[in-house]
C-alpha cells in the first residue's frame, strides 16, 4: 500500500508572532517550528494504516530549506521516505500553488491514499487538501475523526453540527485528518536515528514543471490590536459595583 | 611439642576445653569440614551466578573510601541506626556474634595453636575473667537481639516486612531466626552443665552470669552424672547447630552477612542522586534497560544484598498512598528473576564456548537471553509499568537502604527503555517532552516570555553585562508558573537588597531538563543540558544560583558530565549567608506556626538540610514545629521524577504530605522548591484548609520579614 502524508511546517503555537515592519509577512527568525498539528494526526494515521496494512509511506512537503526538519520529524515517527519541494519560487505559495507543487509531486508516484492537515495553523485557509484532490481527480474526505480501511475502499466518519456523517469511498483518494482521528505517537530514539538516513528527495518548481502562478495574494498582514490592561470594579457595595460594571460595559466597551 | 600447662584453679582461672568432651577432637575437626564446605561450594555457586549476568561496571576503584563504606556502613551500620527498635535488635545480634566468634577462635587459637606450639595459655587470670563475662554479656545481647526479632516479625509485625498486608515471611526466616536463638541458648546451657557439675572447684566461673545463674538455680535439683550426659547431649547439639548455620548460611538470607558488606563495599561513591548518563547516545542502538543482562553486574548484586528490611519501603510515597510501587519488593522481584535465570545464562555461556572451540573459532561473547530459562519479561512481568512509573526519584529508599542499593538508577534505566527505545509512555509526558523541546519549558509556555517576571526589577541579563558574581539560574517554574514567579521576584529582591551582584540569562536560559532526565528521555535531557551549557559557558559563569532543587541538583551534579562545572547553590544557601553575614536584616515578626518541608531534591539529595531552618529561626517571634517526617526521612511532595506532570491514581502524595503539615497547625507550610510549593498549596486546596493554611517559599516569607513585601497596586482602579 502507498500511502502518502502531506506536511507543512508552522510556527509553534506558542511562539511569538511579530509582524513585519511593511506587513508583508512575519519576522521568522526566533521563531520555533513545527509540524502542522492536523499534518501530525495525517502522518500517525498513514503510520497506523502501514503497521496494519503493509506498504509505505511517503512525506510530501512544500517549504523552504528549513521543512526538512519537519519532513525528518515525520520520518522519526516511522515513515519511509521524503519529497521536499523546495525553491525560492514558492515561497509566496498560496494554497492553489501549493496544492500544484504537491499534485505534481504526488503524480509522479504510486499513491492510494493521500493524508493532509484539515488545514494548517498559521494561514488557516484549509484549501490545499479539498484542491489536491481535484487536481489529481480522485474523491476527498474532509475532516475526518475516524478511518476504516477495507482493502480498495476507505469508510471515514466526519463530525457535523448534532451528528456525524459515514462517508465511503474507493481508493485511491484524499483525506484531510481533522483533532479527534488519533493521538500522534512520540517518536523513539532509534527513529530519530534512523530517521536522519531515510531519503529525502528535494525538488524544484522546474523539475516538477510548475510554475507559481498564485491566485490569492496576502495584501497585508497586521498585528491584532494590542489588548488593554484590565480593570478592576470598585465600589462600596455591591449595587455600586453592579452600576459601575453597567456602565463600564455600556459606555467603555459599548458592548451593552 | 608437649603440653606443658599450669593447672587451672584461683590466680589461674580458665576453663578447661573439650571438658567432657575429649576424644571428639577429630570428630569435630572432620565435621567441621564438611560444614566449611557445604558453605564454601554454596558461596562458590552463588559467585557464578553474581558473574553470571549484567554488564561490566568497575566498582572497585578508590579503594580508602570504600574500606570507609564497609566499615561505616557494614561494620558500624550506621544506617540501621537510624530506626531505634530494628536498629538495636540487629546491632545486639551483629555485634554480640562477633564477639562470640572471637571468643569461639580465642578458645580454638589457644587450644590449637598456642598451647600445643608455644606452650602458651593466654586465655587465663584476669584475661579469662573478663573473657568470659564478655562472652556471655554478648551472648546475652545476642538472645535479646533475637527474641527482639522474633517479637517483631512474628507479634508486632511491621507493615514494612509485609507487602500491602501481605506478609513476606518465609520458613527461611524462620530457620535463620531458630539457628540464632539455637546456637546462644544452647551455649548458655553447655557452660551451665559444666558448672553444674564443676561450681566447687571453679568459683570464679560466676562471671559466666548468666550460665551460672542457670547452674545455681534452674539445675540445682539436677544429678551431677544426669548434668554429664546433658551435658555431652547440649554440646553435640551446640555443635551441630552451629555447623549447620554456617553451612546454611549461602542458601539462606542469612547471606546477606557477605552480600550486604559487600554491597556497601562497592557502593557509588558519586554524588546522592547522580545518575549515569547514557554516554555517546547519538551512536547507542538500544536505550536503557528492558532485559536484566542490560543491567550492570552491581545492579543485580544490589538484589542479593537485600535482606527484605522494608526501610525502603517505610517511607516510600508511591508505596504510603497505595500505589504497586514498593522499592523492597521491586529489588526482591528483580532477584527472583535474577535467579531463575541466571543458571541458564550460565550454561548458555558454556554452550557457546564449547561450540566456538568445536568450531574452531574465537568464543564468541554468548549472552544468555531472558526468556532462556523463564517465559518473563524485566519490563512487564517483573516490573510493572504501574511500579515503573510510580517513583517519584525521591530517593527515600536508597538514602535509607542499610545495604547501599540503588533503586532510582535502575527505575531511571528501566524509563529510558520505555521512553527512549519504545516511545511508549504516559501521553501527558510525551506532552511535557514536545512542550520541552518546542518551548524549553514543560508547560509550553512561548520561550519568548521566560524572562518576563524580571521585567521593571531592573535585572540585566549576562547578555547586558556578564561581568557579575552569580548567574541566577531561574528555571521553569520560577519563569513560566504564576506561583513560581513571584518566587524569582522574592528572590532577586533579596539579592538586590544585599547587593549581591548577578545577572540572569533571560530569554537565552533553557529548562534545565531534570524532568526528562527523570522522565527517562535522557536524549531530551542531554539537549537542553548542552544547550544551556554552552550558554552559560560562553559567558564564562562560574557560579549559580537555582530557586528550584531539580535545576540546582542536575546542575550540580549532571552538568559536569557534559562540560558544564559550576559552583551552585540553592537560594537558602545564599539567603543563610545573607543573614549569617549581616548582609539583610529580618526585622517583622511573623505569626503562626510555621512548619518547613524538606524537598527531597534539597534535602536528601543535596543534604541542605540546616540552612532554611537557620532563615526561618532568625526571624523574629518564629514559631517553627516539625512534621514528624523530616530531614533525612521527609516525604516527597509527589512531583519529583517526572512525577509532577503525571496523571496520579488514588490517594494524592501530596494531600498526605499536607495532612502531616496539618498535623502541625502550622498556619504557614515553608519550602524551598516551587514544585513542591505547588503540590502543597493543591494539597491545602483539596483539604479545605485554604482559610488556616498557606504554602510560602523560603524567599516569600524572608521578603516579609525584612518588610519588603510588595502590596501591588491594581491594574487600573477606580481612579475617577
Amino acid at each position: 500500500m502507498n500511502i502518502i502524508a502531506c506536511v507543512k511546517q508552522v510556527p509553534d503555537t506558542e511562539a511569538q508572532i511579530k509582524v513585519k515592519a511593511d506587513g508583508s509577512g512575519i519576522e521568522d527568525g526566533q521563531i520555533k517550528w513545527v509540524m502542522n498539528p492536523y499534518d501530525e494526526y495525517g502522518v500517525e494515521e498513514a503510520l497506523r494504516l502501514k503497521e496494519k496494512n503493509g506498504g509505505d509511506v511517503t512525506i510530501v512537503s512544500v517549504g523552504p530549506a528549513r521543512s526538512m526538519e519537519t519532513i525528518r520529524t515525520a520520518l522519526a515517527m516511522g515513515a519511509d521516505k521524503g519529497i521536499h519541494i523546495c525553491d525560492a519560487a514558492l515561497d509566496n505559495a498560496d494554497a492553489f500553488v501549493t496544492a500544484s507543487a504537491l499534485a505534481a509531486a504526488i503524480k509522479g508516484i504510486p499513491y492510494d491514499i493521500i493524508f493532509c492537515g484539515q488545514r494548517a495553523i498559521d494561514d488557516d485557509s484549509g484549501q490545499v487538501g479539498a484542491m489536491l484532490a481535484e487536481l489529481l481527480g480522485i474523491p476527498q474526505l474532509t475532516l475526518v475523526t475516524k478511518l476504516d480501511f477495507a482493502g480498495s475502499s476507505v469508510k471515514v466518519i466526519r463530525p457535523i453540527e448534532g451528528a456525524q456523517l459515514s462517508i465511503e469511498t474507493s481508493l485511491p483518494c484524499v483525506v484531510t485528518a481533522q483533532k479527534g482521528l488519533n493521538e500522534p505517537r512520540y517518536a523513539s530514539l532509534p527513529g530519530i536515528m534512523k530517521a536522519k538516513k531515510k531519503p529525502v528527495d528535494v525538488k524544484n518548481a522546474a523539475a516538477l514543471g510548475i510554475a507559481s502562478d498564485v491566485k490569492a495574494k496576502v495584501a497585508k498582514v497586521v498585528p491584532p490590536p494590542a489588548r488593554a490592561a484590565g480593570k478592576i470594579i470598585c465600589g462600596d457595595d455591591a449595587a455600586q459595583k453592579a452600576a459601575e460594571l453597567a456602565r463600564c460595559l455600556r459606555e467603555e466597551a459599548k458592548v451593552i | 611439642m608437649e603440653h606443658n600447662i599450669i593447672p587451672i584453679g584461683i590466680g589461674n582461672e580458665g576453663r578447661e576445653v573439650f571438658w567432657n568432651a575429649q576424644g571428639f577432637e577429630t570428630i569435630l575437626f572432620i565435621l567441621t569440614a564438611v560444614a566449611m564446605a557445604i558453605f564454601a561450594y554454596g558461596v562458590y555457586q552463588r559467585w557464578t551466578l553474581w558473574k553470571a549476568m549484567g554488564k561490566e561496571e568497575i566498582r572497585w576503584d578508590q579503594l580508602p573510601l570504600r574500606l570507609k563504606s564497609l566499615f561505616v556502613n557494614g561494620f558500624l551500620q550506621i544506617k540501621t541506626w537510624k530506626d531505634a527498635y530494628p536498629g538495636i535488635m540487629h546491632g545486639l545480634i551483629f555485634f554480640g556474634f562477633f564477639v562470640l566468634i572471637f571468643g569461639a577462635a580465642f578458645d580454638a587459637g589457644e587450644f590449637h595453636i598456642t598451647e600445643p606450639l608455644l606452650g602458651w595459655s593466654f586465655n587465663r587470670g584476669n584475661f579469662y575473667l573478663g573473657f568470659a563475662f564478655l562472652m556471655q554479656a554478648f551472648g546475652l545481647c545476642v538472645l535479646i537481639g533475637v527474641l527482639m526479632a522474633m517479637l517483631r516479625r512474628y507479634v508486632i509485625k511491621p507493615e514494612r516486612l509485609a507487602y500491602k498486608g501481605k506478609s513476606d515471611n518465609t520458613a527461611d526466616d524462620a530457620i535463620a531466626l531458630l539457628f540464632i536463638l539455637g546456637i546462644v541458648v544452647t551455649g548458655f546451657l553447655i557452660s551451665a552443665l559444666r558448672i553444674r557439675v564443676t561450681y566447687q572447684e571453679t568459683p570464679w566461673e560466676s562471671v559466666r552470669f548468666v550460665s551460672w545463674g542457670i547452674a545455681t538455680y534452674a539445675l540445682a535439683g539436677v544429678e551431677t552424672s544426669t548434668a554429664l550426659t546433658l551435658h555431652k547431649v547440649m554440646w553435640w547439639t551446640h555443635t551441630f547447630i552451629v555447623l549447620g548455620f554456617i553451612a546454611y548460611i549461602p542458601y539462606s538470607r542469612l547471606l546477606h552477612i557477605i552480600t550486604t558488606p559487600a554491597n556497601h563495599f562497592f557502593a557509588s561513591l558519586k554524588p546522592t542522586g547522580y545518575i549515569e548518563p547514557i554516554r555517546d547516545i547519538e551512536n547507542q542502538e538500544s536505550f536503557g534497560v528492558s532485559k536484566l543482562e542490560e543491567f550492570t553486574w552491581k545492579q543485580i548484586f544490589d538484589s542479593d544484598a537485600c535482606t527484605r528490611c522494608g526501610r525502603c519501603q517505610d517511607g516510600c510515597p508511591a508505596y504510603l498512598t497505595g500505589k504497586h510501587l514498593s522499592p523492597k519488593k521491586l529489588v526482591q522481584d528483580i532477584k527472583t528473576h535474577w535467579l531463575e535465570i541466571a543458571p541458564a545464562a550460565i550454561k548458555a555461556k558454556v554452550a557457546a564456548v564449547l561450540a566456538a572451540e568445536g568450531a574452531g573459532v574465537a568464543a564468541p561473547v554468548a549472552e544468555a537471553t531472558e526468556g532462556t530459562a523463564s517465559g518473563k519479561a524485566l519490563l512487564g512481568d517483573v516490573v510493572s509499568m504501574h511500579e515503573l512509573w510510580d517513583c517519584t526519584n525521591c530517593m527515600y529508599c536508597v538514602e535509607n537502604c542499610s545495604a547501599s542499593i540503588e533503586h532510582v538508577q535502575k527505575i531511571i534505566d528501566m524509563r529510558r527503555y520505555k521512553v527512549l527505545t519504545e516511545a511508549d509512555f504516559a501521553p501527558e509526558l510525551q506532552l511535557t517532552y514536545r512542550n520541552m523541546e518546542n518551548n524549553s519549558n514543560p508547560w509550553g509556555i512561548g520561550a519568548h516570555m521566560r524572562a518576563d517576571w524580571a521585567k521593571e526589577m531592573g535585572i540585566k541579563t549576562l547578555a547586558e553585562d556578564a561581568n557579575v558574581e552569580y548567574l541566577f539560574y531561574v528555571g521553569c517554574a520560577g519563569s513560566f508558573d504564576d506561583r513560581g514567579k513571584k518566587i524569582s521576584v522574592a528572590f532577586a529582591k533579596i539579592l538586590q537588597a544585599a547587593g549581591v551582584s548577578f545577572g540572569i540569562l533571560g530569554t537565552e536560559e533553557g529548562c534545565c531538563g531534570d524532568s526528562a532526565m527523570r522522565g527517562g528521555n535522557e536524549y531530551l535531557f542531554q539537549s537542553q543540558a548542552q544547550a544551556n551549557i554552552e550558554i552559560m559557558n560562553g559567558y564564562g559563569v562560574k557560579k549559580i544560583i537555582a530557586i528550584c532543587p531539580h535545576g540546582y541538583n542536575c546542575i550540580k551534579k549532571d552538568y559536569p558530565n557534559f562540560g558544564g562545572n559550576y559552583e551552585v547553590y540553592h537560594h537558602t544557601e545564599i539567603i543563610a549567608d545573607l543573614i549569617a553575614k549581616g548582609k539583610i536584616k529580618l526585622t517583622k515578626s511573623q505569626d503562626g506556626i510555621f512548619t518547613y518541608h524538606d524537598s527531597c531534591f534539597l534535602g536528601r539529595y543535596n543534604k541542605v538540610y540546616d540552612q532554611p531552618r537557620q532563615i526561618l529561626n532568625a526571624i523574629p517571634g518564629m514559631k517553627l514545629a516539625e512534621m514528624d517526617r523530616n530531614l533525612s526521612k521527609s516525604f516527597c511532595c509527589g512531583a519529583g521524577g517526572a512525577r509532577m506532570w503525571m496523571e496520579e491514581e488514588g490517594e494524592r502524595i501530596n494531600n498526605a504530605r499536607t495532612d502531616q503539615a496539618i498535623a502541625t497547625n502550622a498556619s504557614t507550610i515553608a519550602v524551598g522548591c516551587p514544585f513542591c510549593l505547588t503540590m502543597l498549596s493543591d494539597g491545602i486546596k483539596d483539604k479545605q484548609q485554604s482559610e488556616k493554611m498557606v504554602a510560602l517559599d523560603i524567599s516569600e516569607i524572608v521578603i516579609k520579614a525584612m518588610g519588603l513585601e510588595e502590596t501591588k497596586a491594581p491594574v487600573d482602579t477606580c481612579a475617577t
